[in-house]
């Protein structure tokens, strides 16, 4: 009985959204409710559309630079603020901000920072002599701010996490360590490291369902362009079923969606197994 | 782990069991209402008195149009005791997407603003109050003929053509000065040939800073379609006469993306004032990137504003160039009705009052846009701001010819929309012009026939 509510909000909130998405995929639905039975039409669609693949790329680009620089950063900053340092609580508070912020508001920000006419990037670089880069004109440079921009926001995030698996590392274990002789960087790599284990498993997979499903800043940055180049793969789902002055194709955007929740269940059957492993290991 | 394990099986059944209930929804398809006649042209013009609550929903473009709509709503009640009409202000971003929702779920509001480019989509689908028994041919006859055109669909009526815009160039007098443009038209008939603003775009070129660039132009996002301005002035069009194919590959059509291409190449415009960008035209004008862009009137009162509006000293305005012939874009907006509406008389009447000549012009004047009905369209309206800019962008607004109008409302424009937003966005950054022009006819192909 206990349970009865949270079933009732998981099934109409979760379950149902989720079986009409798949429904969707399968009809030729517009936003004004006309629809008709494509059989597989939208995934034949999908699989023959050289935009959805390179949207696949760009997410798999994107993904590649986010996710282990991000938590090569936050490792770095939780192992230096979770040592005696005068303010690490001040900075630990900044360094988490701009997690709290909207992803929207993010990328307003960095569309603002990575303006190439006037953007403060941009003027940084020119007060130094370095020539204005293309960061809204030039593919590679308006993937690398949206990758900066989300390093930014979500480096507060590893650094959080992984300060709360060091400071679960029982201290006689490097006192052991130290006491065998063990210097400063082996009992980091030995010891601490693969005690960190839990932690870096749940920010892996975390960061990649969070990197596959970027949207917000993408959209509030580059629109996706210049050409397809940032189109990610839920941009672009949006683009194809939301733009209010596109074609608004709802089931096929819905395929793509699909498309994105089965990667996402094979990343988190991934996460799973290897969870299951660590724990019998522990 | 065991939890983790049941977890697993429980997530994969679910799975199995949403795949399965694609079976159990099969049912019969869903065809949009079709378009029909709400009875004779003009059978229905007396309306008498009307009573009732019916919500207007709009966004708020500007101070000055909820101003006008405000003035309107309040004068038709007085007009009319015993009615009531809800303004809902909404934003813009996600309004169509709310009236989506609310028609298919029955809560849309009765009465809401549409874009000339966007109306089509509602017509063909038959979601509309057809207004033609709502107006005699006189009263029909009252507006600019191809603004009345646009709200039709099949020869019905659809809703009132409420205001137009369209764009023209802005530019900033010390800049040309510095380059030595002595002489800037200012009558439509001496507008820069395409030769001419080639001339003026290369002066600027010369005594810009490489960080600067001569212009910005508004095809931006959604404004992809202005870009069509250059295939009419070059005496070519999208579309086939009878909107049922593309009009391209063409002499005009291949004239007018090597031109626009250019404009990169030559550094005449900000590499990023693409299609895809997060900086439109006006931007690149205000924060003095450009001395000169092509904006719609609407953003007059933005340019104008005295704490936020441009710094850069004092601006002008002038037409669009011409080619074989002048051509401005489709801007501005109808009102409709919903067809299901509970007060059909009620809504109907107010939006009679809404392009009633008063409210017209006062909504105008206040949101610096041009009317729709002939009898402002030819007289002095008291803009609040800048009225000699407005000048200009009325006197462009005469170039929206029938072809600018018909091909800019069709039902799949949307789509047409897109294709052309994601070929010129591959143009602009290298894809040569046969290959776009190409790609654009195929999307316009497509797009007509679904």
């Amino acid at each position: 009985m206990f349970l009865l509510p949270n079933i009732v909000m998981i099934a109409v909130f979760t379950l149902l959204p989720l079986i009409f998405a798949f429904v969707i995929s399968f009809q030729n639905l517009d936003s004004l409710g006309g629809w008709s039975w494509v059989g597989f039409g939208n995934y034949v669609k999908l699989v023959t559309d050289p935009v959805f693949w390179q949207s696949m790329t760009n997410t798999g680009i994107f993904t590649l630079f986010t996710v282990p620089v991000g938590m090569i950063l936050g490792l770095g900053i939780a192992v230096l603020l979770n040592g005696v340092l005068p303010g690490r609580t001040l900075f630990r508070s900044i360094i988490f901000l701009p997690l709290v912020v909207s992803g929207v508001a993010t990328g307003v920000l960095g569309a603002w920072m990575f303006d190439q006419s006037n953007g403060f990037i941009n003027r940084i670089l020119g007060s130094v002599g370095i020539a204005p880069t293309a960061w809204q004109s030039d593919g590679f440079w308006a993937m690398a701010s949206i990758i900066l921009v989300t390093l930014w926001q979500r480096v507060g995030f590893d650094m959080l996490i992984y300060l709360a698996g060091l400071q679960g590392v029982d201290p006689s274990v490097q006192e052991a360590a130290t006491v065998d002789g063990a210097t400063g960087w082996q009992r980091f790599r030995l010891v601490t490291f693969p005690l960190l284990g839990p932690s870096t498993f749940f920010l892996l997979i975390m960061n990649m369902i969070y990197s596959f499903q970027v949207f917000d800043t993408v959209w509030a940055m580059t629109r996706g362009g210049p050409g397809f180049s940032t189109t990610t793969v839920v941009s672009y789902a949006y683009r194809t079923s939301f733009d209010e002055h596109g074609p608004q194709l709802l089931g096929y955007g819905a395929a793509v969606g699909v498309a994105i929740y089965l990667i996402s269940l094979a990343i988190t059957a991934i996460q799973w197994r290897f969870s299951s492993s660590r724990d019998q290991t522990d | 782990m065991d939890n983790l394990n049941l977890t697993r099986r429980g997530l994969l059944a679910g799975s199995i069991g949403a795949a399965s209930l694609l079976a159990l929804a099969a049912c019969a398809p869903s065809a949009p209402p079709a378009a029909s006649s709400g009875g004779v042209a003009g059978s229905k013009s007396k309306i008498g008195a009307v009573k009732g609550t019916l919500t207007f929903a709009f966004w708020g473009g500007s101070d000055g149009e909820t101003a006008g709509f405000a003035y309107a709503k309040k004068k038709f009640e007085a007009a009319n005791p015993g009615s009531t009409i809800t303004l809902k202000i909404l934003p813009y971003d996600g309004f169509f997407q709310g009236i989506d929702r609310g028609i298919t779920s029955g809560t849309a509001p009765d009465i809401f603003r549409v874009d000339y480019t966007t109306i089509g989509k509602y017509s063909a689908k038959g979601v509309l109050l057809d207004v033609s028994p709502y107006f005699s041919a006189s009263e029909s006859a009252a507006f600019l003929p191809a603004l009345w055109e646009a709200v039709k669909y099949k020869g019905i009526a659809y809703g009132v053509p409420h205001q137009t815009d369209t764009t023209a160039i802005v530019f900033n007098k010390a800049a040309f000065a510095t380059a030595g443009i002595t002489s800037v038209p200012d009558k439509l008939s001496d507008a820069w040939s395409w030769d001419e603003f080639s001339k003026v775009a290369t002066k600027l070129r010369k005594t810009l800073p490489d960080s600067k660039y001569p212009f910005a132009y508004d095809w931006t996002a959604a404004g992809a379609y202005r870009w069509s301005s250059f295939i009419y002035q070059a005496g070519g069009s999208l579309l086939t006469a009878d909107l049922k194919k593309a009009a391209i590959p063409s002499a005009a059509a291949t004239k007018a993306m090597d031109f626009t291409k250019s404009f990169f190449d030559k550094k005449w415009v900000p590499a990023n004032n693409t299609v895809k960008t997060t900086v439109y035209s006006d931007n690149f004008f205000l924060n003095q990137t450009v001395p000169m862009t092509f904006i719609g009137d609407f953003l007059i009162p933005e340019l104008a504003d005295p704490k936020d509006g441009y710094k850069g000293g004092e601006w002008g305005t002038t037409f669009m160039p011409r080619d074989k012939s002048a051509a401005s874009d489709l801007g501005g907006n109808a009102i409709v009705a919903r067809k299901d509406t509970k007060n059909p008389e009620l809504a109907a009447a107010f939006l009679k009052f809404l392009v009633s000549e008063d409210s017209m012009k006062y909504f105008c004047e206040q949101a610096i846009e041009l009317p729709t009905l002939k009898s402002l369209a030819n007289s002095k309206l008291d803009y609040v701001n800048r009225p000699d800019a407005v000048k200009v962008f009325t006197e462009q607004a005469a170039t929206i010819s029938t072809t600018v109008v018909k091909e800019s409302t069709v039902a799949s424009f949307a789509t047409i929309n897109t294709v052309l937003q994601d070929q010129l966005e591959l143009a602009f950054h290298g894809q040569s012009s046969s290959a776009t022009i190409s790609a654009i006819a195929g999307g316009i192909t497509s797009a007509l026939a679904s």
